[in-house]
């Protein structure tokens, strides 16, 4: 665009935002209002996404606790028309499954085997009933859960059937107590079992089976299989494996693989979901409405921006529309189309920026100070997102912009006398 | 003073050939404002277009002063045929070589007198001392030094006019076009007006004014009668 900037530089560009902030002034109330606008729409963006977001993370914290992106494979029956449940061939898994998809399967990044069963847990003068799980090592990392004190299961612990413990943040304050520490001997079962590392606190679950990890004491799998034979199955049964995705989203590709490899085995149908059931939170994740909300968030702030746009655009084609006459006068007295489409431009700039930026402020300071909140594990706090801070800017300013030149632009396109005429 | 190039070699400062105007109003049949009017003016004339309202007076003025394009004819000023000039070469023409006061002022009401009276420097890229100093010379010209830093709504009518006169002398036209200058003003203020115009004709510059007062008419060198959007009368007072 050609006009005073173009020729007399710096000089020129100051003259007309001098000249944009005195109308700015002269008209305070709808200088106001569109200001308003401006703050309004990229404010309540950047808040709305950033609400959206939190929401999000919180469902998706929620279910990561459990371990993040993991999937569950439970024990199943083999699934036959008009055959009773009860009737039908039971199934079960051993280590030797577990060591088969440990080679097999290229989609998990690890695989392990869990065991688990409530068991009486005592220390001192204290006793609780507690979910007991035997652990492996990769198992360890699939959860995810950190190691506090002390240290974590190992593979020899496994070889050798120790007697050892890893205690959860919560079990260990109401197991052991102030007294208790790595070191300690708790009996489970009756039996004696040192502590060995404590783990740091996890949080609330939105998925688990039996306990939360908080409450659960580990201990290595071989252990466990001796500890808690089961009932009566004459052979070492791993109850559960558990893996972790390398992708979020080969989810059913993963399971798909997970599931032929143990179906081999078991002489199962490789579709048969009711003989090897695999559940995943990322597929619960996927059907939630936590998705959806953010999908929705991000709706109602496109509407906001929307809304606030037209709000911008109708102040500024009233502005461009009140001020004809003055176009035409400084067309008469020797404007270029090019320096009233500057002049405009400028101030035009200059609200829709002040605004955003005050926007972008104000938007910022609120989402900052809610996530600041500290809030339960399940309650959902915005996530500040530059993505948000763009768009709503980008938008705001585009809107603005077009608002305020487009009537500009036909104003200045006319013979002046008539634009004049329009007194 | 000018950018039209062979303006040195023209005698005429302005020449009408044929020249029409239509509007159309709406949906209405078409308004012939102007009907073909032939004029030529020298450079340094001094000249009153007379006419009732409704004549054409004011849409000859318009298109005198670029304001306004014919529809039909030929407009010529300083020699250059003004319908193959753009848009920006009309505006830097308007900003340069014409002086256009218009009947109801056209002051931003905005900025103050000083202010306005710099506007066609401004566009001109003029710095802005520069632009200060003659927008106070051209207000002095016109004796309204003293109203430079009020703005128009605090100023009389004939105030008005005269910030409006140096407005439109503060480039130093070639021509100075006046719409009615003393329409809105008793005939004391419309006296003032006319003396000042009288001076820029005496300092060489081409002046038009569009008058339904006799009074003004008669005290011009020259007096073109229009009506019904022709030319029915020219004729020179001699001095």
């Amino acid at each position: 665009m050609k006009g005073i900037a173009g020729t007399a530089g710096l000089a020129g560009i100051a003259e007309s935002f001098r000249q944009a902030w005195r109308l700015l002034l002269a008209h305070k109330l709808r200088s106001t209002l569109t200001l308003f606008g401006v703050v309004w729409g990229t404010a309540s963006v950047i808040f709305l996404v950033g609400w959206g977001e939190g929401v999000s993370k919180m469902l998706d914290d929620g279910f990561s606790r459990a371990g993040k992106d993991m999937a569950f494979v439970f024990i199943g029956r083999v699934s036959e028309d008009f055959t009773p449940a009860v009737d039908r061939r039971a199934l079960w898994y051993t280590q030797d499954d577990v060591e088969a998809l440990r080679r097999r399967a290229r989609l998990p990044e690890y695989v392990a085997g869990e065991t688990r069963r409530f068991g009486s847990a005592a220390f001192r003068q204290r006793a609780l009933n507690v979910d007991v799980r035997g652990v492996e090592p990769d198992g360890m990392a699939i959860r995810g859960a950190p190691i506090a004190e002390g240290r974590p299961i190992r593979q020899s612990d496994l070889d050798q059937r120790r007697r050892v413990v890893v205690v959860g943040h919560d079990a260990r304050r109401d197991l052991l107590g102030a007294e208790g520490r790595v070191g300690s001997w708790v009996r489970i079962d009756g039996t004696p079992y040192q502590v060995i590392g404590i783990l740091g606190r996890v949080g609330t679950q939105l998925s688990r089976e039996g306990a939360e990890i908080d409450d659960q004491l580990w201990i290595p799998l071989t252990t466990h299989l001796v500890q808690f034979p089961h009932e009566w199955v004459d052979e070492p049964v791993i109850g559960m494996i558990i893996f972790k995705l390398r992708d979020r989203a080969l989810i059913a590709e993963t399971k798909h693989e997970v599931r032929a490899i143990l179906a081999e085995r078991l002489r199962v149908s490789p579709t048969d979901e009711e003989a090897i059931p695999i559940w995943s939170p990322v597929e619960m994740m996927n059907r939630m409405p936590a998705n959806r909300q953010r999908t929705l968030m991000v709706m109602v702030a496109g509407a906001t921006l929307v809304v606030s746009g037209i709000g911008i655009m109708s102040m500024m084609l009233d502005s461009v529309r009140q001020r004809r006459p003055e176009i035409g006068i400084r067309l008469a007295v020797g404007a270029t189309r090019g320096a009233i489409l500057t002049e405009f431009f400028l101030e035009t700039f200059a609200v829709v920026a002040m605004g955003g930026l005050v926007g972008v402020a104000v938007g910022s300071a609120l989402t900052l100070a809610m996530a600041s909140i500290e809030a339960g594990d399940l309650v959902p706090v915005p996530v500040y997102s530059w993505d948000a801070v763009a768009i709503s800017l980008t938008v705001m300013t585009t809107v603005g912009l077009l608002a305020g030149l487009i009537p500009a632009w036909r104003a200045s396109r006319i013979d002046p006398a008539e634009t004049l005429r329009a007194d | 003073m000018t950018d039209l190039g062979d303006e040195a070699s023209s005698r005429l400062a302005i020449e009408l050939i044929g020249l029409r105007k239509h509007y159309r109003e709406g949906q209405a049949e078409e308004v012939q404002a102007l009907r073909g009017i032939d004029l030529e003016i020298e450079r340094g004339e001094m000249v009153a277009v007379m006419g009732p309202s409704g004549s054409g007076k004011s849409t000859l003025m318009e298109i005198l002063g670029c304001l306004s394009r014919p529809t039909g004819g030929e407009y010529r000023l300083f020699g250059q045929d003004a319908s193959t000039i753009d848009a920006d070469g009309l505006a830097r023409l308007r900003g340069r070589t014409v002086g256009f006061i218009f009947q109801s002022f056209h002051l931003l009401p905005r900025l103050d007198i000083a202010e306005n009276v710099e506007l066609p420097l401004f566009y001109q890229r003029v710095p802005r001392r520069e632009r200060r100093e003659r927008a106070l010379a051209a207000l002095a010209r016109v004796g309204l030094d003293h109203r430079a830093s009020h703005i128009p709504g605090e100023i009389s009518g004939g105030e008005r006019q005269r910030a409006a006169i140096a407005r439109a002398l503060v480039n130093d036209p070639s021509l100075v076009l006046a719409d009615e200058p003393t329409g809105n003003l008793d005939t004391d203020r419309g006296q003032e007006i006319l003396e000042i115009l009288k001076g820029v004709h005496s300092d060489g510059a081409t002046v038009v004014i569009v008058t339904h007062d006799p009074g003004i008419g008669a005290r011009a060198p020259r007096k073109v009668s229009i009506r019904d959007g022709l030319k029915v009368d020219d004729e020179r007072v001699s001095a």
